[in-house]
């Protein structure tokens, strides 16, 4: 409602003076702002997947996601380097839909996402003074965590949402010059977006013509079919709709706990891990993994090792995945590589997850610095490592 | 037990000297081999005192009892159990009755060489970085010498097995373990650093042997100045690789070590390092007479490789006649599958013949993969061959396989881990061997025979016609050396990655040979469980033996 009537508002200024201005379309720059972090996303991806050689590729690609996050008229801005988004960039995009008086359900949400944006940018910035290999590509993971809070997720709400959650539970979703309607009440017209308080609770679409697809930026929690019309409820449906029965408070969102510098993997994985270790690593590492033909792979003797040499996460998983088993590396499937380092992980006593450990290749490995783990309850204190069922 | 052994060295002299090949070496007044009798080793057939007999590096044995008409009776005399965590590549040196020998993890044992008893065992626990091997020992002056996984030179009493000095001899213990069997020479040990695929330099050092003081290092990649450098490109020969892993001929007469420098770093990424990259994958002959080395000659096998192709057999230096003429050769093979003929004044190439399939090799591995051959455990592996007189031919095994070659777009260097801007390559097809048989009047095979495993257990020959080697799978065999025919075998149950020996006592000759577990590069089923013996038993216990083989 909100978002129709500032429409109105803006066209009201439009027609009375110049210059012209736009007409605001906040759902619109949402939209363009989050395929900006996508073609920037896609400039880290390509260079962190790719096997180019020399700096300037490197460089290349962090000033082509910087220029798609902040846009020309920002100062990090390098023209020479092409720039994959719009040229207004992410950063302008939100710029413009924060640009105004009082603030809407989705503001949090979008001032947020700004904040992630320039921490983004921030880390590609240092990127681009780095000379080591290792520490452009932490940059980069960094940057690509920030931009992963910027597009957020459809089923989270406020600042955790970051734009999807804003596109999908909120008046935000809504495209310019749509209908709304009481998402209090069930639709009597189609197409129609339902509204309670800002926010998004659903979408009635025409039978007719409803396989034309769901509008951009929404996410569908529940789908029911009427005669005339198909509604699609929002991820946050029930809690809108709740509001108009009880004005209840929304239930607080569970506070997802923080990424820390904790090895990814589950207990499933390293169960999982346990057999393919038996029949492809034993004969060289050890049924006690103390080495036998090769070396060492967990407890004491390993992790001091590791933290001897500075060994990371990533630096183990390239030598598993790439090298191993070494009178045939390479011969494991992903998935079998990524339960054989689960297995490793447990057995050197690190506490399981709910995060698997990825199958690709995840530059956040690098930050994960192995070594002995203090308190860790030992399986076998001899060895210094752990017993995995 | 002091007693015992000098009355046994007592005794082999005793044997020598009836048997007409004694020399000045073995008397009372001298417990162990002076100078001169590393010199004239190949004269004296109760020992074996030099990694590959003697300083020419050629397992060859002239009036042995052991005959292509009696070596079928040949008999199992004893068996030595040692530390079975590994692969046993130990070439066990013999002396007064004595045998030591080292397991994968650096144990040293002592054996009495008649019965196999042990006499002592001095047990250690390296920090191994990324497999475990050693190649066995060296002695002198009553003691025993040993490099190790974690970067120590180490002298032990020969006598008690107990410690008397342990220096660090790696310059950086990170990256850096010696599998090399120490070679006395003079008063020095000479010994080669094993870093070529962790980001190291290579290099061969020169130590006091009665101090384990270091008196000098020749490093396999030269700096900036020195000649070779500009076929670098940039700083990449900092982490340029060129390890040394195998043994080294030295001629006496002028004091020249032939050494092999492995492959270059990052392996499987040239790019990073554009030129020739010397002296990685070279044979280098090396004045050692003064107080520092001096180049004399080198020749690079492989220039800029990509495919991990080092030189890995030990240097042999033989007279042969080539096209009717007598010549000074040295031998090498690499595991790019070639077997090459140099000039041992020289270094000009005589010739060089290919011993295992050669497929893609002039391509260097791009990021989706390419296949060539052999693959990186191919070709001459680590314990080379042996050059007969009797016959005038080499006679040399050979791994037949080929590999799946990835490169990666960066190499970044992580202490103790593989520095190879690649992977290792996957096996390609079928995983067999060859023993070869090369006329070094003509340069051609004189036989060949084609087999159904990996093949690196190096060759013994002797004046009589005979030839020892042993497969991966297990079998140590006997062949002709005119025909190739099989004239005995005998399944010992576990993988055979080292070279034989022989060495004669109470009147007996022994042949010795070590077999234990796969090493990391056969560990696979495909290299070693699924091939056969001659009599098609597939046995492959988790066993570190020493077996010792004697006529009835």
């Amino acid at each position: 409602m909100r978002t129709v009537a500032l429409s109105l508002a803006a066209l009201v200024f439009f027609g009375s003076s110049a210059p012209p201005r736009p007409a605001r379309d906040d759902h619109g720059s949402a939209m363009s702002a989050l395929a900006d972090v996508r073609a920037a996303v896609a400039e880290i991806v390509r260079i962190e997947d790719g096997y180019a050689v020399g700096h300037g590729a490197y460089l290349r690609a962090a000033h082509r996601a910087m220029n798609a996050l902040v846009g020309r008229r920002d100062d990090g801005y390098a023209p020479s380097f092409g720039d994959p988004g719009d040229g207004i960039g992410t950063l302008g995009h939100l710029d413009r839909m924060l640009d105004q008086s009082g603030s809407s359900l989705w503001t949090p949400a979008v001032e947020g996402a700004k904040a992630n944006v320039l921490a983004a940018a921030a880390s590609l910035q240092s990127s681009l003074g780095q000379k080591e290999m290792e520490d452009y590509e932490a940059d980069l993971t960094q940057a690509l965590a920030s931009l992963a809070l910027v597009v957020g997720r459809a089923t989270e709400t406020g600042v955790l949402g970051g734009l999807d959650g804003a596109l999908a539970n909120t008046a935000l979703g809504v495209p310019a010059g749509a209908t709304t309607v009481s998402g209090c009440a069930a639709p009597n017209r189609a197409p129609a977006y339902g509204i309670v308080a800002g926010r998004l609770a659903y979408v009635a679409l025409p039978r007719s013509s409803a396989s034309a697809g769901i509008p951009n930026g929404f996410a569908v929690s529940r789908v029911e079919v009427a005669p005339a019309w198909v509604v699609l409820y929002a991820p946050a449906a029930r809690a809108a709709i709740a509001l108009c029965r009880a004005g209840s408070r929304m239930r607080r969102m569970r506070a997802v706990a923080a990424p820390g510098a904790q090895p990814p993997y589950t207990a499933a994985q390293a169960h999982a891990g346990s057999a393919i270790y038996r029949r492809a690593c034993l004969q060289c590492h050890g049924a006690d993994l103390q080495g036998a033909a090769g070396p060492a792979v967990a407890g004491t003797e390993f992790l001091t090792n590791a933290q001897h040499n500075k060994w990371t996460l990533g630096d183990m998983r390239t030598t598993v995945f790439e090298n191993m088993p070494f009178s045939n590396p390479g011969s494991l499937a992903p998935q079998q590589y990524a339960d054989v380092m689960a297995f490793l992980l447990a057995s050197n006593c690190y506490a399981a997850g709910t995060q698997p450990f990825p199958t690709a290749a995840a530059p956040t490995l690098a930050k994960v610095k192995l070594g002995p783990i203090h308190g860790a309850r030992l399986s076998n204190p001899r060895l210094g490592t752990c017993s995995v069922r | 037990m002091l007693q015992r052994t000098l009355l046994l060295g007592l005794l082999a002299a005793f044997v020598a000297t009836v048997s007409g090949v004694g020399t000045a070496r073995v008397g009372a007044q001298s417990a162990w081999p002076s100078a001169d009798a590393y010199v004239a080793a190949d004269k004296d057939s109760a020992n074996w005192i030099l990694p590959a007999r003697n300083y020419s590096g050629n397992r060859y044995v002239s009036g042995a009892q052991i005959t292509t008409a009696n070596v079928g009776t040949l008999k199992r005399a004893w068996t030595a159990n040692v530390d079975a965590r590994g692969p046993l590549e130990v070439a066990p040196i013999v002396w007064n009755g004595t045998m030591y020998v080292t397991s994968s993890h650096n144990d040293v044992y002592a054996l009495d060489a008649q019965t196999g008893a042990l006499k002592w065992h001095f047990p250690y626990k390296p920090h191994v970085i990324a497999f475990s091997a050693n190649r066995g020992v060296a002695i002198g002056d009553g003691k025993v010498y040993e490099a190790t996984l974690d970067g120590h030179l180490i002298a032990l009493d020969a006598m008690t097995g107990k410690p008397v000095w342990n220096v660090v001899a790696a310059h950086d213990v990170s990256n850096t373990f010696f599998t090399m069997q120490p070679v006395p020479y003079k008063n020095m040990l000479l010994l080669g650093a094993s870093n070529g695929d962790w980001g190291g330099i290579g290099y061969l050092s020169a130590f006091d042997a009665a101090t384990g003081k270091r008196l000098w290092d020749w490093k396999t990649i030269p700096g900036p100045g020195e000649p070779g450098h500009n076929t670098w490109s940039g700083d990449s020969w900092k982490r340029g690789g060129g390890a040394i892993w195998s043994g080294l001929a030295i001629d006496p007469t002028t004091s020249t070590v032939y050494v092999d420098a492995g492959n270059p770093q990052p392996d499987f990424l040239g790019t990073t390092r554009k030129g020739a990259n010397l002296y990685t994958n070279s044979m280098v002959a090396i004045d050692i007479s003064g107080a520092q080395p001096k180049i004399k000659w080198y020749h690079q096998f492989i220039p800029h490789d990509t495919h991990d192709w080092d030189p890995a057999m030990p240097p042999v230096l033989f007279t042969g006649s080539v096209a009717g003429s007598a010549r000074s050769l040295v031998a090498a093979g690499d595991k790019g599958g070639n077997f090459w003929v140099l000039d041992a004044g020289t270094g000009a190439v005589v010739y060089h013949l290919a011993v295992s399939t050669q497929k893609g090799q002039n391509t260097e591995p791009s990021r989706k993969g390419d296949i060539a051959c052999p693959n990186t455990n191919g070709g001459v592996e680590f314990n080379g061959g042996s050059y007969m007189p009797d016959t005038n031919a080499f006679y040399v095994p050979s791994v037949d396989q080929c590999g799946i070659w990835k490169s990666q777009g960066t190499a970044t260097y992580v202490a103790g881990q593989f520095y190879l801007g690649g992977a290792f390559p996957a096996l390609y097809g079928p995983s067999t061997g060859y023993m070869n048989a090369v006329d070094i009047g003509t340069g051609k095979f004189l036989w060949r025979k084609h087999l159904a495993f990996p093949q690196i257990g190096g060759a013994l020959s002797m004046s009589t016609g005979v030839v020892f080697t042993g497969g991966v799978n297990g079998d140590f065999t006997a062949y002709d050396a005119k025909s190739g025919e099989v004239l005995w075998h005998y399944p010992t149950g576990m993988t055979i990655q080292a070279p034989a020996g022989t060495y004669t006592l109470g009147g007996k000759q022994f042949v010795v040979i070590a077999a234990g577990p796969a090493g990391v590069n056969f560990a696979d089923p495909r290299f070693n469980k699924g091939a056969p013996t001659l009599e098609g038993k597939y046995s492959h216990p988790t066993a570190a033996q020493i077996s010792a083989f004697t006529l009835p």
